[in-house]
């Protein structure tokens, strides 16, 4: 964590181009401890209980649906042949899309050494971990007997086979879960400090009893510091190329296949494009809604939900180009079945999927040009609603639209989703929220022992004097 | 017992810059081994109180390549050496496929590793038996306190004066941590708490295992694969009119690559020749379909099973005694298509070629049931 101590020099830049402060009025270590950490053991208020009552509710719907599912099988959903990814796919890719925000704010901004990205770190490598768990549960239930699915990993058995490892979905199998543990892993050990700071705040004998196992008896020791930042320093480095290899291998599922609006090499970076704008724009929403219920403005001020707008106004601009792309390649390809696949996106069956993509995703986040509504509530939760809502669309849009006019027109089909397919979607959203409810009542959202790294006078010079 | 004396003697400072002047002036009073404890890393201590550089991306390095060995190596064994299997038309060793997987397995092993390693290798974490976590000064060094610790080390500390140059370096407070109480001797009710732990574990473990493995996969839904409305073989089907749920062949139908065996009479059969010269690719197929068919009668060397005799009362044919020795290749042609006494016709399970493989073979069993002085090798 020392790699991100401030040393731009103070001054030597002009006035425009110095960072902004990156927390408001001044705070002393123990006052941060008392501000981020009190919550845990305060009753949460009404608001709490009855979102939480809601996600719940969304859960529970979503359960169901699935119990349904397992109990009929996936003829309950509305895919069919040639349309045989729908929902399920879409919900996997927008779930994992959604986590590479908290690792590209962990770990990319971290090597970076943007100071700001302390503050939020914790939060967003929370719903990282919710997210991508939203995201394997439709893999799992795609496969239709998820009681199987661990035919998947490689393991000696009866049948005396192995998985094909040329296959793209059984990289997407050691991408994702890869993925998740090790995002698991880097989350635990950003919390382990902190976790030690709640045990030792802590009275109730049950909670101290949890945080102390769970702090594992760390007492924050130089010669433990020594190796934890070392480690914690690789393992973001580790992350950077992982986050980037997990999405790429997503869209291989689709590039290496050989569906036309598929089969293009622009695929990689344009997914993980994607991923990181939606996922940004989820963490925007959600620290909204934290700061203000848990009067966090201090740490996380304007300046932070700013520079995340500009990040998702960057992506936009990304996506953009990547869209021109695609209808470039097919018109440059002169390929009729790529130019009757695109043309499909944009005026077929389903070009209302097509518009609303382009619409949410490149023209309404152009508004964050104007400084006003990058640092407007109002302005910013449009945007982000409108980025989330379209990148869903976009990968409606790329499955959807792509398979339901293969190349045998007799088995044309116009895919229309069911109920179940509804209330999975639905189930997943109110999994996501619920997590991140408890999460934000019995751990530390904000990660406290990284903000305490960047508070004034928090690194001195060995030889005197201090660097912040 | 006697005096344990002090583990070590804690000066707890206000900030990290009274703390990072303190550290050098203390370290050159007093001898014994320095520890700071910290609510966050401070740049350059390590260095202040001599600790050696982490060694951790070393070990990241060695273990990430190994992740990827095993990786790449793992795929190409299973896809191109034990189970070698062609998929779109690409070689059995196609390592680009494989870079993905391998990939992901080089990060697995190396950020657990990172992570693992230093809690467990390192740090040696979990350990709640510190004596520092059981000391006033550690809810203070989590919140917003820094901490210099002077380590006894097996050695006597002496108190008074560790406290007066705490004091004197700028030290707000002193508190001396004793040793930690030695563990006691292992009771024999732990002994048996632990051994009544592993011995419920064990069972809860086995009846898991068979919930898993016997219960769980015929249970509902996981059989509703088989719930389906279709005719299984040698089932009566009300569907139709003869209530048998198979067909029967068209009469004078005539399976594949067979042809119409005519001949009714053992006698009569005497004159077929066995069309198969004797290679040694007929033995062997001759052996495979003798094992396969006929062994479980006539036994694996010819000469029958008397468990069968005893169990059913059957006795099969002794295909190696002199009596079948002198009968020609057809004659027991036509045992096999047509059956004899207790025995059933094998024509429809063994193919023309299988048959007269199967005859060659008896003739092998059968001299070396017979074997002569002079056929052992000198």
């Amino acid at each position: 964590m020392n790699s991100q101590v401030g040393t731009l020099p103070k001054s030597g830049f002009p006035e425009g181009l110095r960072e902004p402060p990156i927390l408001i009025g001044s705070i002393s270590p123990g006052e941060l401890d008392d501000q981020v950490l009190s919550h845990v053991y305060r009753k949460p208020p009404k608001a709490w209980f009855i979102a939480f009552a809601c996600t719940s509710t969304a859960l529970l719907i979503g359960l169901s649906m699935i119990g349904y599912t397992l109990a009929v099988g996936i003829g309950a959903w509305g895919n069919n042949i040639p349309v045989g990814w729908a929902f399920d796919i879409i919900n996997f890719v927008f779930w994992v899309g959604i986590g590479h925000a908290g690792t590209l704010i962990s770990a990319i901004l971290l090597l970076f050494r943007a100071r700001w990205r302390n503050a939020i770190s914790r939060f967003s490598e929370a719903m990282t971990i919710f997210a991508v768990m939203c995201a394997g549960i439709f893999p799992l239930i795609h496969v239709g007997r998820p009681w199987l699915a661990f035919f998947l990993f490689p393991y000696p058995n009866q049948r005396g086979i192995w998985p094909n490892f040329r296959s793209p979905l059984i990289w997407d199998v050691f991408a994702v879960s890869t993925y998740f543990s090790v995002s698991l892993l880097f989350w635990y050990l950003g919390l382990m400090p902190d976790l030690a700071s709640l045990r030792d705040r802590t009275l109730g004998r049950v909670r101290k009893f949890i945080y102390s196992i769970l702090a594992l008896g760390w007492r924050g020791a130089a010669s433990h510091w020594q190796h934890y930042e070392r480690a914690y320093l690789i393992i973001a480095g580790l992350a950077t190329g992982l986050v980037l290899s997990v999405h790429s291998v997503v869209s291989f599922d689709f590039a290496v296949s050989l569906v036309p609006g598929w089969h293009m090499t622009i695929f990689p970076p344009y997914f993980v494009t994607g991923a990181i704008f939606a996922g940004f724009a989820m963490v925007v929403m959600a620290l909204v809604v934290v700061r203000t219920t848990m009067r966090l403005e201090n740490l996380i001020t304007d300046y932070h939900l700013e520079v995340m707008n500009k990040v998702i106004l960057t992506c936009s601009c990304l996506m953009g180009y990547a869209y021109l792309l695609e209808g470039f390649t097919a018109w440059y390809s002169m390929n009729p079945y790529i130019h009757h696949t695109f043309m499909q996106y944009i005026a077929g069956t389903y070009w209302w999927a097509g518009w609303t993509t382009i619409t949410c995703n490149i023209l309404i986040p152009q508004l964050l040009w104007f400084r006003l509504v990058r640092r407007s509530y109002g302005g910013m939760i449009f945007v982000a609603v409108a980025v989330t809502i379209g990148m869903w669309f976009e990968r409606f849009v790329i499955i959807v639209s792509s398979l339901h006019q293969d190349f045998l027109p007799s088995s044309w089909h116009i895919y229309k989703p069911t109920i179940v397919d509804y209330g999975i979607l639905l189930g997943s959203f109110g999994l996501f929220f619920s997590l991140v409810l408890l999460f934000a009542r019995v751990l530390p959202v904000i990660a406290t022992t990284e903000m305490k790294v960047i508070l004034p006078g928090s690194q001195p010079h060995p030889k005197g004097g201090s660097h912040a | 017992m006697p005096d344990r004396g002090p583990f070590s003697v804690v000066g707890i400072f206000d900030s990290a810059q009274l703390l990072m002047k303190a550290i050098p002036e203390i370290k050159a009073k007093v001898p014994t081994r320095l520890e700071s404890y910290t609510p966050y890393p401070i740049e350059g201590i390590d260095k202040l109180l001599g600790l050696k550089k982490s060694p951790i991306g070393g070990m990241v390095l060695v273990m990430g390549i190994i992740g990827a060995i095993a990786g790449i190596g793992f795929e190409l064994w299973t896809s191109g050496w034990d189970y070698p299997l062609m998929t779109a038309g690409k070689p059995y060793f196609s390592w680009e496929a494989f870079i993905p997987i391998m990939f992901e397995v080089t990060v697995l092993f190396a950020t657990f590793t990172a992570g693992l390693g230093m809690l467990l290798l390192l740090n040696r974490l979990p350990l709640f038996r510190h004596p520092m976590l059981r000391s006033k000064s550690m809810p203070l060094i989590t919140r917003n306190k820094y901490a210099l610790a002077v380590e006894a080390g097996g050695a006597e500390l002496d108190v008074e004066s560790v406290s007066r140059i705490f004091k004197e370096s700028g030290a707000e407070s002193v508190e001396v941590i004793e040793q930690p109480e030695p563990a006691a001797p292992v009771s024999p009710i732990l002994i048996a708490n632990v051994l009544g732990a592993v011995v419920i574990s064990c069972i809860l473990a086995g009846f898991l295992t068979y919930w898993v493995t016997k219960l769980f996969p015929v249970s509902a839904p996981m059989v509703h694969m088989l719930d389906q409305p279709r005719l299984d073989p040698q089932r009566a089907d009300s569907f139709f009119k003869d209530g048998f749920g198979m067909r029967m062949p068209v009469p004078d139908t005539v399976s594949h690559d067979s042809m119409p065996y005519l001949i009714r009479n053992q006698d009569y059969a005497g004159d077929l020749v066995n069309p198969l010269p004797r290679s040694e690719d007929v033995l062997n197929r001759g052996r495979q379909a003798f094992n396969n068919y006929c062994a479980v009668c006539h036994g694996l060397l010819g000469g029958g099973t008397p468990s069968l005799t005893a169990a059913y009362g059957a006795k099969s044919a002794n295909l190696v005694s002199q009596k079948v020795i002198n009968l020609p290749d057809g004659k027991i042609y036509h045992v096999i298509m047509a059956g004899k006494n207790a025995m059933p016709a094998y024509s429809a399970d063994l193919s023309e070629n299988e048959r007269w493989a199967a005859i060659h073979y008896v003739r092998v069993l059968q001299r070396a049931m017979n074997a002569k002085d002079e056929d052992i090798p000198k």
